[in-house]
């Protein structure tokens, strides 16, 4: 990096030539100093990694390990307790769908005129006020919306790296 | 493993379990990495704590990495949102342009055997108020700057990993070169005071 160097890419700017004031600040700035990571940087990061994936592959195989235990013993309390509890359990769930089955579809049904009337209601009201002027208005408040909320947006991301501003 | 294995290969020999190939990615990208998160937190033991925290969220997210991309597109963006999340709770300590060309001044890699010390001096003096001149710049010409010049990548590259068009990237490093230029010449580096001096009998 010396200043020959800097003193062209400076001239190559002044002269409004793009490409060539883009090769000399290229050059200029490749001999710039750069930090080299102390020694033991690539063992850590080594380390680090290893020590994840280790940890991983630990919690990986407990869960498996534990996986397996839950359905052994799944498999086991039901082979055990089947005789007993089968006929209540089956009896239960019988009686539970025989009274749930219809309550559900009959409040299904209630639930389902309520909304039809609900929807014919705001039909008839939104026919009354909708005319193309309102129409338009409703959309371009929209619209104006959509644009603030990208504008926000762009600001947000251009602010990004803030703290770092000298 | 080949030494001259692609980046792609050692990510995917590293993703199969080969330590010696992620030790190799590592030692590839030790220098960028540290190199271009000292630009933004400038300081060198933070910039080496963040890239460690980035070659380990790049060893977890190595199974997402799509070897039809360019991995130092894909690097540079982990570093870059990790660099990002950490500004964004921390805010940094303001420099002054002294301390930002001390900062400047480290590890100056000078070409001392064929330098005179008036010369080495002048080199230093020049990478130092390039590097101050670079933290004054707005940080995403100084993201465009340090991708494009310090870390070599292309201009398409640099669009993929800030998610901009080519184009936009293009004026950034045109306006960035032009800002640095004239914070430089503000600083007495540009031609014209040179040209003065010499006019001086």
């Amino acid at each position: 990096m010396d200043r020959k160097q800097l003193e062209r890419w400076l001239a190559e700017e002044e002269g409004g030539h793009d490409d060539a004031a883009d090769a000399a600040f290229a050059q200029l700035f490749t001999a710039m100093p750069r930090l080299e990571p102390r020694p033991a940087f690539v063992e850590q990061a080594v380390a680090a990694a290893w020590q994840w994936r280790a940890r991983r592959r630990r919690l990986v195989a407990f869960g498996w390990a534990a996986a397996a235990v839950l359905v052994a013993a799944g498999a086991l309390a039901a082979y055990l307790a089947s005789p007993t509890l089968a006929p209540p359990f089956i009896k239960v769930l019988a009686f539970v769908s025989g009274r749930a089955v219809p309550w559900f579809v009959s409040y299904a049904t209630v639930a389902m005129s309520s909304w039809l009337t609900l929807v014919h209601v705001g039909g008839v009201i939104a026919s009354a006020l909708v005319t193309p002027a309102r129409v338009a208005a409703l959309v371009g408040v929209e619209l104006f919306g959509l644009l603030a909320f990208f504008a926000l947006q762009r600001i947000a991301g251009a602010g990004r790296f803030g703290d770092a501003q000298v | 493993m080949s030494v001259a294995a692609s980046d792609a290969e050692l990510a995917r020999d590293a993703l199969a379990g080969s330590e010696a190939a992620y030790r190799e990615l590592v030692t590839r990208y030790a220098t960028p990495a540290v190199n271009f998160i000292f630009r933004f937190v400038r300081d060198r033991a933070l910039a080496e704590d963040l890239a460690q925290e980035g070659f380990l969220r790049v060893y977890q997210r190595l199974n997402t990495f799509d070897p039809s991309r360019r991995f130092s597109s894909w690097f540079f963006q982990v570093l870059r949102n990790i660099t990002i999340d950490y500004l964004r709770v921390n805010r940094l300590p303001t420099s002054s342009l002294d301390e930002l060309a001390e900062e400047g001044n480290q590890g100056a890699a000078v070409d001392r055997e064929s330098a005179s010390p008036e010369q080495i001096a002048g080199q230093r003096e020049l990478a130092a108020a390039m590097s101050a001149a670079l933290a004054r710049i707005r940080p995403e010409y100084r993201e465009v700057v340090v991708l494009r010049y310090q870390e070599g990548l292309t201009q398409p590259e640099i669009a993929e990993i800030l998610g901009l068009p080519s184009g936009t990237v293009k004026t950034y490093l045109h306006r960035a070169r032009k800002e640095l230029a004239g914070i430089l010449a503000e600083q007495g580096w540009g031609p014209a005071t040179e040209t003065l001096s010499s006019e001086v009998p």
